[in-house]
């Protein structure tokens, strides 16, 4: 028995053994596969991810890899030689598509260009400028990267690339070409122009960037932010980082309800699911670090925030029951702040200036 | 009561209910500004005999210029316009003297004047319609894209002498 039972127990001791090399295994494993996964997902503040189907183009001089296809020509008969909106694209060889959908309004997978945008493709050494004629399907990754554009066949051979009847696929790298004419030049050109630079498509998931990364926030000429259509500001291409930085925070909550106490006890580092006032704008502040993670005051503690009086840039209205502050220009407030007629709702930017009698005005040292 | 009625006129004087009677001090001491001189008026050179001449004269030459030229272009539109035409041009004026970018890159830009209308129902305020092509010599930046459609709106103002000067300049891209 003895015998027996030092041999069965030293079978019992080799089977748990065996399972506990099993499981650590096994969870060494799943580890590698979340890190793996985390790898090939990862980067989603850029928008770049391979999970991604779109991306977010930033500014001129802030070109990025994104999968590319091409189409047309005499091996690719089925695409014909119309684009969406009638050009004959062998009559105009530098076009190209936006991928994600059937219509202007779907095919969003580099944030939904107008028709004509301009922009620098590379391959290798060789760049061109294309422009958008057309649209269409999207489809699985290019190399790991969102396939987000389809070079006409011509434009695709003016860049060096082989003609594969139609069924070439690649990285390229697409870029905005800075602002033109004289008024993009001299940075007078006015809120139109801003309207073809479309708003940066955010990260599906605002909650996996902590504020602070400014990538994706479109840029508007001149000092003054800009409200965009679709609620979100675009920072003023001439203000300090710590604006953008601002108004890239406040984008990120752009639309969360209001409900009073929101948000108050997290980290200004997360996303909560709802703001008021002083929250808000906390969130937005802690964008540019100007304050700590973990700073919560009510709309009666920002009465001392920073420098007394307005700002250059910033400037926080606050008394004992609410706070609303300016960010270039634009306001950030909570729901209808302004009364029937604001033509806003929500927590973001408000395009009306409000009363601001009976406030204390303050901003941040420097801003 | 002849003195009482010469010290009443001295506290009128000296406080001032008219406009014209207030002293410099005393307007301090009450709204704590001292008023600063009235500015000159701007003398304007320049200036055309229509409206549309006015607006297309200064078009031409806000569209049309090179890294070179530009600083002196734009200062001599600010000399020929007014108001906010002429703080724009100003402004224009003092960043690209020092504009290393537009120096370096060896920026121009050139162009059409290609319609000119009034706005309806805006008297002297008109949409100037441009075709313009921005180029580089020492940059590929700009390379390859093709000329492009602006617009702007243009205020005029008829000077006294029968001049029509530009008084606001809005680039809308």
């Amino acid at each position: 028995m003895p015998a027996t039972g030092r041999k069965s127990h030293s079978a019992a001791a080799l089977l748990i053994g065996c399972a506990f090399a099993g499981v650590l295994i096994t969870a060494i494993g799943a580890v590698l596969i979340v890190l793996l996964l985390s790898t090939l997902t990862g980067g989603g503040c850029d928008g770049s991810s391979a999970s991604a189907t779109s991306i977010a183009l930033g500014p001129p001089g802030s070109g990025q890899l994104v999968g590319a296809s091409e189409y047309g020509g005499p091996g690719d008969p089925s695409s014909g030689v119309m684009g969406a909106r009638g050009d004959n694209l062998q009559q105009h060889p530098d076009s190209y598509a936006e991928l994600g959908g059937l219509t202007w309004d779907t095919a969003t997978a580099m944030g939904g260009l107008p028709y004509m945008t301009p922009l620098r493709v590379t391959w290798g050494p060789h760049s061109a400028m294309g422009y958008k004629r057309d649209f269409g399907l999207g489809g699985g990754p290019i190399n790991g990267l969102p396939r987000v554009i389809d070079l006409w066949w011509q434009f695709a051979g003016g860049l060096g690339i082989p003609y594969e009847d139609g069924m070439w696929s690649g990285p390229v790298r697409v870029e905005r070409p800075p602002a033109t004419g004289a008024a993009g030049v001299l940075g007078q050109a006015g809120a139109q122009s801003s309207m073809l630079v479309p708003a940066a498509a955010g990260p599906a998931d605002p909650s996996a960037c902590a504020p602070g990364a400014i990538g994706g926030v479109a840029l508007t000429p001149g000092d003054r932010a800009r409200l965009l259509s679709n609620g979100l500001a675009a920072a003023p291409e001439n203000a300090p980082i710590a604006i953008k930085e601002m108004i890239a925070a406040g984008n990120q909550i752009v639309g969360k309800p209001y409900v009073y106490g929101g948000a108050h006890g997290l980290p200004l580092s997360e996303v909560a699911p709802a703001y008021d006032c002083s929250s808000s704008v906390e969130h937005v502040l802690y964008g540019a670090r100007l304050l700590p993670v973990t700073y919560g005051g009510s709309s009666s503690e920002l009465e001392s925030f920073g420098d007394p009086g307005t700002g250059q840039w910033v400037t926080l209205y606050a008394n004992a029951s609410h706070v609303f502050m300016y960010v270039a220009g634009l306001r950030w407030d909570t729901h209808n702040a302004a009364g029937p007629g604001d033509g806003s709702s929500g927590i973001g930017w408000h395009p009306l200036v409000r009363d601001a009698s009976g406030f204390v005005a303050r901003h941040p040292a420097g801003l | 009561m002849r003195g009482v009625a010469l010290a009443a006129l001295g506290v009128l004087a000296l406080s001032g209910c008219g406009g014209g009677g207030q002293s410099k001090v005393a307007q301090a001491n009450t709204t704590h500004e001292y008023p600063s001189p009235r500015p000159p008026a701007p003398a304007v050179s320049g200036g055309e005999p229509d409206a549309v001449a006015a607006i297309r004269a200064f078009a031409n030459a806000y569209i049309n210029w090179t890294a070179d030229s530009v600083a002196s272009q734009m200062r001599s539109l600010a000399a020929h316009s007014i108001g906010q035409a002429r703080s724009a041009m100003q402004l224009a004026a003092g960043q690209t003297a020092g504009d290393y970018e537009l120096q370096r890159g060896g920026i121009a830009n050139s162009g059409t004047v290609e319609a000119i209308a009034p706005l309806a129902e805006h008297r002297d305020e008109y949409v100037v319609v441009t075709r313009e092509l921005t180029t580089a010599t020492d940059s590929t930046a700009y390379q390859g894209l093709r000329p492009a459609w602006h617009v702007a709106l243009a205020s005029v103002v008829k000077l006294g002498d029968g001049r029509w000067v530009l008084s606001r300049w809005q680039p809308e891209n």
